[in-house]
């Protein structure tokens, strides 16, 4: 109960205040037109993985929305701590903890704008679905999952320093590990330090699941290490958040 | 979860702090605090900026962990079972703790669902609650467009929603225009008188602490250094306080003449005070000396003995704020 | 007597006085606008300074992009129609440099929108500070820390191997037009800055800023774009910036080059700096 009424008092915010959600949704729009546009040809090299660059890019671009998402839920908590609103939650009875579930919540809610926004404009310019409409299952889970993650690794730092110009560093954090990754090119088309991070970021494995129904079928192959890697990113940012928010009135 | 009323504790003290301490790096701002507050008092807690008030209502709030001794409310410990205090104290601190973006109206339904009460109940609780903070006609615009005065209403009210059996009020009526002030000071003793709730209060305004509080502690750089009635308190001075306003030249020659008279007690520039042994009949013997001094004195007053002739005995200074 | 609002009170007969009451031997005219200037520029450089952290990003962000990209087009660069290169690394040295430039651009604008916030303009405003160094002070300090991230970036590309075919004279021309090119966004921001005294409408100019940055020939050549997307980025003026740059160093010196590169971020910062300047003397005059 106290997690939903956190969560809907987040979405409560954007209605009250729509140009909350401006960057988070023209970002992403402004990625997936700059990336399908400045990187067209790269479909005619061999081995790229699809003839629409949109198939490639919307992804990226969708997941990229959703870390700002999420990044963005956390401000929220950064501007409750600043404005002294976050006293009063933090007196709410019983464990703590829902207030940082209702946090994400509310942030995974929140990428679904940007993914649909990216995903709308991708229509427009061409986007395909050889998977079927499963593709967009993947997408969304995707999206929420990494929303999820950057939410709670971005209150883990919020509830470690306690102010809105600590956000900088999920955003860098947020911003590399998504360029760090198969964001615009396929794994094999990478070398050297790239390739090695690329390889072991899990981001990776997570747009190889978003991304499957974009080029091709769905395969198990290629959603299980995804699901993995999303699970794996929110139990650790979970705990890190966790461990803060207990240490919060130390 | 919901409300409660007062009566629910078997022991008579539902705030109590044996040698509450917190340190922030180098700086003791609370320096082993003994507290002991019994059921439906209205409790003072009164010092200057910095003395550590806000510090130690947010150790007994569990917002601050305590890095020493111990505190319990209504007898749950305030580390161990936090949450547990959480349900039974409401709180309003030293800034109000609201969310600009929303309206009063979603701020209280907010503040109802997070104690566990229904929608229903929520909404007839929140808006008995705005009426009686004088704030319905506010209650749909959002707080942003709230003066000073209506948040730190609003903020009170909020504490209220789940009809706490104790109650946290820090600093409640700093930045309040004197009606605004009244009306709090209602509020309060209606609380107090009517539902028996416990008030925990911290102020810096004498007024506030002399009006309100059945008992007060004064705190200095985080030590108790006075606790009792107002009234024991203010007899424990003794004798009045004597003011005496004279031109810089004389302010020696006035000084060694009236310390005859009783203890030097500390004044502004360009006054001298002391506690006058014997009272008000000896204003006339006191200006007799001054004369015989060559002393021309500007101003003369005499004050019973305050709050702030307390502090100052029990620490060298005024409090900030007092009249001096 | 350099224009410092400590000695406001000393020098100024009053907040309105226009004339200092100090000794006989201060500057006046030309040399006392000068000597502003190069106070205010310290004053901004010395406050850019102080706040690294702001810096870091736009030396960290556009290598890091650089270093990727460079990675991963590996196969990209073979593409017919491609400019000739042994590593994406050559090809986007001139993005690099605007982008990281491109991050504190703004920075002139945003002091400026925080000194009228919190009303230390009014301060410098009542001193015996004439007009233009109020803006050039700003805009010669974003000047000075542009031009050293410029020569960090560069210095940086050479070291993992990059080569200017253009040799030093070229290296110059692209400092030279990275740091006119922050004088354009710099005049826009302080426009914004006189017109709504705010840093959040100021700050709301990077997005755009780095966005134009993306739709240009920055980071893969128009030749390999198609539609609409080429039509913009061919009509966008990074473009005209950026495309003689990188001739500059895959091709060697040429004058037309030269002349482009150095044209159009100038024709665009004189036209910014001119409406600030306007801008202001009509706030002014009208307060």
């Amino acid at each position: 109960m106290v997690a939903s009424a956190i969560c809907g008092r987040g979405m409560r915010r954007i209605m009250a205040r729509p140009i909350l959600i401006m960057p988070v949704l023209l970002m992403p729009l402004i990625f997936v037109l700059s990336f399908t546009g400045a990187f067209v040809s790269l479909t005619r090299v061999e081995g790229y993985g699809t003839d629409n660059v949109f198939n490639w890019m919307a992804v990226y671009a969708a997941m990229q929305g959703a870390v700002f998402a999420g990044v963005g839920g956390a401000s929220t908590t950064a501007e409750d701590i600043e404005n002294g609103f976050f006293d009063r939650l933090l007196l709410t009875p019983g464990s703590r903890v829902p207030i940082l579930v209702g946090t994400m919540a509310y942030s995974a809610l929140r990428s679904t704008i940007p993914t649909t926004g990216v995903l709308l404009v991708s229509a427009l310019g061409g986007l395909r679905l050889p998977g079927g409409p499963l593709a967009l299952v993947t997408v969304y889970v995707a999206t929420a999952g990494m929303a999820s993650a950057f939410c709670l690794l971005g209150l883990a730092v919020v509830y470690r320093f306690r102010t809105m110009r600590s956000m900088i560093l999920i955003q860098v954090c947020g911003f590399s590990s998504m360029f760090l990754s198969t964001g615009q090119v396929p794994i094999h088309f990478m070398n050297g330090w790239l390739h090695a991070v690329a390889r072991v970021n899990p981001v990776t494995n997570v747009l190889r699941f978003a991304r499957q129904g974009f080029l091709g079928d769905l395969t198990w192959t290629m959603t299980w290490p995804g699901l993995v890697a999303l699970g794996a990113m929110v139990a650790v940012a979970g705990a890190l958040a966790v461990h803060q928010l207990r240490r919060l009135t130390a | 979860m919901g409300g409660n009323t007062g009566a629910r504790f078997g022991d008579d003290v539902v705030i109590e702090a044996s040698g509450l301490e917190r340190t922030f790096g180098e700086v003791v701002a609370v320096d082993g605090i003994d507290l002991a507050v019994t059921r439906g008092e209205v409790f003072g807690f009164l010092g200057p900026n910095g003395a550590g008030k806000s510090t130690t209502v947010r150790m007994l709030t569990t917002l601050l962990r305590p890095t020493g001794g111990t505190a319990r409310i209504g007898g749950h410990d305030v580390e161990k079972s936090a949450a547990d205090v959480r349900r039974i104290i409401g709180v309003a601190l030293q800034d109000a703790s609201i969310d600009p973006l929303m309206t009063g109206n979603e701020l209280m339904r907010l503040q109802a669902v997070l104690h566990g009460i229904s929608r229903s109940e929520s909404r007839s609780r929140g808006a008995e609650l705005l009426a009686r903070v004088g704030l319905t006609g506010a209650a749909g615009r959002r707080v942003a467009t709230y003066s000073g005065g209506m948040r730190r209403r609003l903020d009170l009210a909020l504490s209220l929603v789940h009809e706490p059996s104790i109650l946290f009020l820090d600093e409640p009526s700093a930045g309040l225009d004197p009606t605004s002030r009244l009306a709090l000071w209602e509020e309060v003793r209606r609380l107090n008188s009517e539902l028996g709730t416990t008030v925990f209060l911290t102020t810096q305004y004498l007024e506030e602490a002399d009006e309100l509080a059945g008992r007060i502690a004064i705190i200095d750089r985080g030590r108790l250094v006075r606790e009792g009635s107002p009234e024991d308190l203010k007899s424990t001075v003794g004798s009045p306080t004597l003011r005496v306003d004279v031109d810089p030249v004389f302010l020696e020659s006035a000084r060694r003449v009236l310390v005859g008279f009783g203890p030097e007690r500390p004044a502004r520039e360009g006054r001298c005070a002391i506690g006058l042994d014997g009272g008000a009949a000896r204003v006339a013997e006191v200006v007799r000396a001054l004369d015989d001094a060559g002393v021309t004195v500007s101003h003369l007053e005499l004050d019973a003995p305050s709050l702030d002739d307390v502090f100052a005995e029990a620490t060298g200074r005024r409090l900030e704020g007092a009249e001096q | 007597m350099t224009c410092s609002p400590k000695r406001q009170a000393v020098a100024s007969r009053g907040p309105n006085s226009e004339h200092p009451t100090v000794n006989a031997g201060a500057a006046t005219g030309l040399r006392l606008a000068g000597v502003q200037t190069l106070a205010l520029t310290r004053r901004s450089v010395i406050t850019e300074w102080r706040q690294l952290g702001n810096v870091i990003p736009g030396i960290v962000f556009p290598l890091l992009l650089a270093a990727v990209y460079t990675h991963q087009f590996t196969r990209a660069i073979l593409l017919p129609g491609f400019p000739v290169v042994d590593s994406f690394l050559d090809f986007v040295l001139p993005a690099s440099l605007v982008q990281s430039v491109s991050f504190g651009a703004t920075e002139a604008g945003t002091e400026l929108a925080r000194d009228i916030e919190n009303g230390f303009f009014d301060r410098l405003r009542a001193s015996p500070c004439t007009r233009l160094p109020l803006l050039l002070g700003r805009l010669c300090g974003a000047v000075v820390v542009a031009a050293a991230k410029g020569i960090l970036i560069i210095a940086i590309f050479l070291m993992f191997g990059t080569e200017i075919a253009g040799g030093p004279a070229a290296a110059v021309v692209l400092v030279t037009a990275a740091v006119l090119l922050v004088i354009a966004i710099g005049g826009l921001g302080q426009v914004l800055a006189i017109l709504t005294g705010s840093q959040e409408a100021v700050n709301a100019t990077f997005p755009l800023v780095f966005t134009s940055i993306f739709m240009s020939s920055a980071f893969f050549p128009t030749n390999l774009m198609s539609g609409w997307f080429r039509e913009v980025a061919e009509a966008n003026p990074v473009t005209w910036i950026i495309d003689p740059l990188r001739r500059l160093i895959l091709e060697g010196w040429s004058w037309s080059d030269v002349g482009q590169a150095l044209a159009v971020p100038l024709v665009i910062s004189a036209v910014t700096v001119t409406m600030a300047v306007v801008a202001l003397n009509r706030k002014l005059s009208s307060s």
